[in-house]
């Protein structure tokens, strides 16, 4: 399954094995820890565990400043 | 995720620290009355000082004016434009939009027309971009804040930024950095006095208020930051605070609490630059010793020169 990302200003879409992606994997893949970044599906903030949809939009927000962004 | 720790609805944010969740509604709560606790632990201004908060457009010096605004303090934004192209205009209107919704003032300082943009000084210095940077900045808005009659400088630095600073200040063992490192930082020898009262609140629960708050704020980085060394360290302390959560709030407070008292800063005889006025340890301050070698690129490197 796919899902597009927003991450700081740039989309990125980003493919995985299999249907159940949960948010954690997205973080993973992108090199991220929920210590400081999360997952938003339109107004709402996601939980790690959640699974995603195919084809769903999100927004990642990384609050680590000057950090190298995954894209 | 569990239910809100206030009124049992629903939780959207969970602190692994304090093993708690909010709601939306109690964890601005909750983000407002922990900035509040902490001006008033270190008696660091009332409701009648003049406060000038340093905003970037990111999202912790946004959320500080914000959460200043919101709990009744007089509180102006100055914002500093470094002159990176469209990251610094982005970041402009970003606080000026934040300022007018809310109609509060912002002042906007152009360090291009003030003595050089980051790219021009970057040209000429050896130095990383960070730490030039930083010293103009401190320059200007220490500058700023006493032409204009504010008593009190405000900056967004949080929980990540100091844990990160004390981790690299231990490394080296840099003991006068240490013994100055406070989330106040007293008035006076030509200083205003300078506070950080986002200390004790993590970069993500910076970015939790400003997105439940509804704070549009730059979400792209400095293009110059990348690589800077402070991202390592606060890496390394966000996989030891995942690991065993509540590890940076109690490192830097038990530095606070058990070291700080037994530090001693080194004394420094401060004196006016003879130039600009502003307190330095030499005859001529770092800023305009700069600006003396800006001048002097841009004769030699004229074409009538």
């Amino acid at each position: 399954m796919k899902v597009r990302v927003v991450y700081r200003g740039q989309v990125k879409e980003l493919h995985f094995e299999g249907e159940r992606v949960r948010v954690m994997d997205v973080l993973k893949v992108m090199g991220l820890s929920k210590e400081y970044a999360f997952v938003v599906r339109g107004e709402e903030i996601l939980e790690e565990r959640e699974f995603l949809r195919d084809g769903e939009e999100l927004r990642v927000v990384n609050a680590i400043s000057g950090g190298r962004g995954y894209f | 995720m569990k239910k809100c720790y206030k009124c049992g609805l629903k939780g959207v944010v969970y602190l692994p620290q304090y093993r708690i969740a909010f709601c939306k509604e109690h964890y601005l709560e909750w983000y407002s009355r922990r900035v509040e606790e902490t001006i008033k632990e270190f008696h660091m201004f009332t409701r009648e000082s003049r406060v000038l908060v340093a905003v970037s457009g990111g999202k912790d010096s946004l959320s500080l004016w914000d959460v200043l605004y919101r709990l009744g303090y007089k509180a102006d934004g100055l914002y500093i434009d470094l002159g990176i192209g469209e990251y610094s205009e982005r970041s402009r209107i970003v606080c000026e939009r934040f300022a007018q919704t809310r109609g509060l003032e912002l002042h906007v300082l152009s360090l291009g027309e003030a003595i050089a943009t980051i790219p021009e000084i970057k040209r000429l210095e050896k130095r990383p971009p960070c730490s030039f940077c930083g010293q103009l900045k401190r320059y200007y808005m220490n500058r700023f804040a006493k032409e204009k009659g504010y008593s009190i400088l405000a900056t967004g630095h949080n929980l990540d930024d100091e844990s990160a600073t004390l981790f690299s200040n231990l490394l080296a063992w840099n003991m006068d950095y240490l013994a100055r490192q406070f989330p106040l930082l007293p008035e006076g020898k030509g200083f205003v006095r300078r506070v950080k009262p986002l200390f004790k609140l993590s970069e993500k629960e910076n970015a939790l208020y400003a997105f439940l708050g509804g704070i549009e704020y730059v979400e792209e980085e400095c293009p110059f930051a990348e690589g800077a060394s402070s991202i390592g360290y606060k890496k390394v302390l966000s996989q030891l605070e995942e690991e065993s959560p509540g590890t940076k709030l109690r490192f830097y407070m038990d530095f606070l609490r058990r070291l700080h008292p037994l530090l001693k800063a080194q004394e420094v005889e401060l004196r006016h630059c003879s130039i600009c006025g502003e307190p330095t340890t030499g005859e001529v301050c770092s800023l305009c010793r700069l600006r003396e070698r800006l001048s002097s690129k841009t004769l030699s490197s004229s074409p009538s020169s």
